[in-house]
């Protein structure tokens, strides 16, 4: 079992891990097609992997409704609501479920008009969010703060039209921001960060990291 | 024109057939008659034509240069014709202007070189026949000529040269990445090796201090610790780097005896943080306290993910969020609804815009590669303690890269050792 | 000026809210001028010649339709004017319906052929190793279009077999397709020209991509899309919605200038009264 659990993905991590660094280098038509193999292999597993997650949500809700815990009904609704557009789907607008999707059909309209609004509507709280964290927590409390909280009212008002009919300070001052100093942060975290990913990646295929397999990093 | 082709008949004893009498005549305009009229004051088609299979690819093509002919109008065009014998039948595949495709616009096959704008190239990966074009055969030799059309009409090119096409086994526009990425590893390898022999320190984070204080709170208030992943998958460095810290903190639920819900957005995820959290609770001897259910995915669409965690947090009023990898737009609306609940909440991401929302609404945010380096402050361990100094070291030849570099560019002074990290 | 510290949440909403709707239902519209990052986008489509083809990615979901549909729009009706062939692939699973919903608006504007003009090829799971896939055979990652078609029986589609058959790929994304799939998996490999189209909060992390040059041009948000229709010259929900956001960014600026005049305020007082 320690031969499937551990040493099997270390192995394969190993093997897929250098061949993934080799092929970056060899142009080679067999190194390629080795490539779009291994690029193959991963959209089938993420494929299945639908099925997973699928069997977590469906189990989540269904222990939720069985104890009874509390917004259970949530749950409720959350299958349901799978139910219905499972039969959409499998019924394909007359089509059944080996044919290519239908261009119309209960399963479009239900995306178009419940999905789209209800998942637009959690988007647009974003905006109430936004308003509300920034009033309680954008404060001048440091010089770096204020520093912080000018440039982001300068990038506010920069970004939409009313900022250049209130002064054309504004673009300018936005264009600058995102183009110097911005960009600037940008660049020394994703440096910092690809460093980090070189670093990890290397501890993940030596085999040193093995906290992704379950059990700390021995 | 007809006057002309005939004096230039008389004086060059040559057959006639212009490309544009071609085409009036409804030839099909692919294929090149053997003689082609000329006229004495028309510019010459290029003697020092090189053909080679092209650099760095995976086959299928042939790269023609020439020099660049400083007389030429700028109107005129040179053609290039393929057959499969040197007899022909020769046809036209490609067609470059006579102040375009110069060498010097493509370093990534030719280098940087003052030379190089005086030469043109082409990159051939088509054979015409009479029935259409299709591509270049690797191993097969084919030939080229070049032509020259203008105004006046066009000028067969008398020199032919042949090349055949090969797979390369080796990206030569890669060394310079290839020499980083050994240079970088060679470092992370060293001091893994330095750390096996001495003590290494790493500064602390207080991100990671303060997680021990959340865990501890929750168990004092006999509620649950709400460990949430980021939206990207498991090939992502820092949902790795999140399930590492996933571990590290189911052992401490599971040695204080307080219960964990970890939510993810993946499938993928969630089945890694099952097994991560169980062997957690394994090694802490409680693994009759784990709680396959309590591992789940929440939502694989974002914005229901951030609806599914929200109501998590309003219902079941955990005493900690721990919010790490890599989120986007929901951020904010996870975080700022975890501070209504009062849960002491701790990010942790990579993602350079969303750090601002973390920052104004959790309690203690892991910053970019801090995240990456949590695995190995929390387990002390003396190689991954390593694997951090190493990546320390990389970034100071990074930083003293980056302040040469600007130099150079700035005094455009040796613009040579600039081109050496100029990427492909 | 504590009571002000403390101010109830739900009246700073109900201002946000009065802030989007009130300029929405006025039907008050601003002048907008276009930014550098859109105005290359725009030069990048300029430079194709018809005929060309342009691969669209559709990497968004339900949720942030409202502020990717108009980019969407506008930037398929600047290539369709040009008389550009479109090939439209999703990489997001939610993506299909909404592609669908812009490329019928666009057929029926554009009185385009599907299979000449265009074609749908609907969704993909694998995220970047689908871009892998299409760089080495465009048909075996997509041997079929969304409607059970064969690829090779398009007349569009029949002579693609990589990325390097189209002459400029656009991702309209919401998600990490631009910086983690395309540009490393797509653009970097294959090097062909690349624009996109993103949320307003994504836009900033795709700057340093812009000066490398490996982004062309690039779309953030509704205030990108009301750029592109005003380079376009066809003002539509965008430029609609730019008064409203105008004002929302307004709101929250005033906001945050008067929760620090209250925070300073406090604290000068609390400091007095300990004295």
């Amino acid at each position: 079992m320690i031969f499937l659990s551990r040493t099997l993905p270390l192995v394969v991590a190993f093997a897929f891990g250098m061949l993934g660094v080799v092929i970056y280098y060899i142009p080679h038509g067999n190194a390629q097609s080795l490539e779009r193999e291994m690029a193959l292999w991963v959209r089938i597993v993420f494929a299945f992997s639908y099925l997973l997650g699928l069997y977590s949500l469906l189990n989540l809700h269904w222990q939720r409704i069985r104890q009874r815990v509390a917004g259970w009904a949530y749950s409720l609704i959350a299958i349901l609501s799978f139910a219905v557009m499972m039969v959409f789907v499998v019924y394909n607008d007359g089509l059944g479920p080996f044919a290519a999707q239908a261009e119309a059909g209960g399963y479009k309209w239900l995306f178009d008009n419940i999905h789209v609004p209800c998942a637009s509507t959690m988007f647009s709280i974003l905006a109430f969010f936004i308003a509300s964290a920034a009033y309680r927590t954008f404060r001048a409390r440091t010089p770096e703060a204020a520093l912080l909280l000018i440039a982001a009212v300068i990038v506010m008002l920069g970004r939409v039209p009313i900022g250049r009919e209130l002064a054309d300070f504004f673009p300018l001052a936005t264009d600058w921001l995102l183009n110097v100093p911005n960009l600037a942060a940008k660049r020394g975290i994703l440096l910092g960060v690809s460093l980090g990913a070189i670093a990890t990646s290397l501890r993940i295929i030596f085999g040193i990291e093995r906290s992704y397999l379950g059990g700390g990093a021995e | 024109m007809r006057a002309k082709n005939w004096l230039s008949a008389l004086v060059l004893a040559w057959p006639l057939a212009s490309a544009a009498e071609n085409a009036e005549q409804g030839i099909d305009p692919l294929l090149i008659d053997p003689g082609i009229g000329t006229l004495l004051a028309q510019p010459e088609p290029p003697i020092e034509v090189q053909a080679f299979d092209t650099p760095n690819d995976d086959g299928g093509s042939i790269t023609l240069t020439w020099p660049r002919d400083p007389q030429i109008s700028e109107n005129a065009l040179y053609q290039i014709a393929v057959a499969d014998s040197p007899k022909g039948p020769f046809r036209v595949v490609a067609e470059v202007a006579a102040t375009g495709n110069l060498m010097s616009e493509a370093p990534a096959l030719f280098g940087h070189g003052a030379d190089l704008k005086n030469h043109h190239y082409v990159n051939v990966e088509e054979f015409a026949r009479a029935g259409g074009k299709t591509p270049l055969e690797d191993g097969k030799t084919y030939y080229f000529h070049i032509d020259v059309r203008s105004a006046g009409g066009a000028i067969r090119g008398k020199v032919i040269v042949n090349a055949e096409s090969r797979g390369n086994f080796f990206n030569n526009s890669k060394v310079n990445n290839l020499v980083l990425c050994l240079v970088f590893s060679g470092l992370i390898m060293g001091y893994i090796g330095i750390a096996r022999r001495r003590e290494l320190k790493i500064r602390r984070i207080a991100g990671l201090e303060a997680l021990d204080e959340a865990l501890g709170r929750a168990t004092e208030m006999g509620k649950p610790v709400l460990f949430i992943h980021g939206l990207r998958g498991m090939d992502a460095i820092s949902t790795i780097a999140a399930v590492n810290i996933l571990g590290r903190v189911a052992r401490r639920t599971a040695e204080y005896d307080t219960a964990l819900r970890v939510v993810a957005p993946d499938p993928v995820v969630m089945s890694v943080s099952q097994e991560t959290v169980k062997a957690s609770y394994v090694e802490a001897g409680r693994p009759d306290a784990f709680n396959p259910d309590h591992v789940f995915v929440a939502s694989t669409e974002q914005f229901s993910y951030a609806a599914a965690v929200e109501g998590i947090m309003v219902r079941d009023r955990p005493a900690a969020h721990i919010m790490m990898g890599y989120f986007y737009a929901e951020s904010l609306l996870l975080a700022e609804t975890g501070a209504t609940t009062g849960a002491i909440q701790i990010a942790g991401t990579d993602a350079f815009t969303q750090l601002p929302f973390f920052i104004t609404t959790c309690d203690y945010t892991l910053l970019g590669e801090e995240l990456y380096a949590a695995s190995a402050y929390l387990s002390g361990e003396p190689r991954m303690l390593g694997s951090l100094k190493g990546q320390d070291a990389g970034k100071a030849i990074l930083l003293a890269i980056l302040v040469l570099g600007s130099l150079l560019v700035t005094s455009e002074w040796w613009p040579q050792l600039t081109h050496l990290f100029t990427p492909a | 000026m504590h009571k002000l510290l403390a101010i109830d949440r739900r009246i700073i909403f109900a201002l946000v809210f009065i802030s989007v709707a009130g300029p929405l239902l006025a039907g008050i519209s601003l002048p907008i001028t276009p930014t550098n990052e859109v105005k290359a986008a725009y030069a990048q489509f300029e430079k194709l010649d018809a005929g060309d083809i342009v691969l669209v990615s559709f990497a968004y979901g339900a949720s942030t339709a409202p502020e990717m549909l108009p980019m969407s729009r506008a930037m398929l009706r600047h290539v369709f004017r040009r008389d550009l062939k479109v090939v439209a692939i999703c990489l997001w699973p939610e993506a299909p319906g909404l592609a669908q919903q812009v490329l019928e608006e666009m057929a029926a504007e554009f009185d385009l052929e599907y299979g000449v003009d265009y074609a749908f090829m609907g969704y993909k799971p694998g995220t970047f190793s689908v871009i892998l896939n299409m760089g080495q055979d465009f048909r075996s990652a997509f041997p079929q279009d969304q409607w059970g078609t064969d690829t090779g029986d398009l007349g569009l589609t029949r002579g693609l077999r990589s990325l390097r058959d189209f002459d400029l790929v656009l991702d309209l994304a919401a998600g990490d397709s631009i910086e983690f799939w395309w540009i490393p998996y797509g653009q970097e490999k294959y090097g062909f020209p690349f624009v996109a189209g993103c949320t307003a909060v994504m836009a900033p992390d795709l700057y340093p991509f812009l000066d490398s040059g490996q982004l062309g041009g690039l779309l953030g948000g509704l205030a990108g899309a009301a750029e592109y229709e005003t380079l376009i010259d066809n003002r539509g929900s965008a430029s609609m919605g730019m008064s409203a956001q105008s004002m929302a960014h307004l709101v929250i600026a005033v906001f945050v200038v008067i929760g620090n005049i209250a925070y300073f305020v406090a604290r000068r007082t609390s400091s007095e009264q300990r004295s």
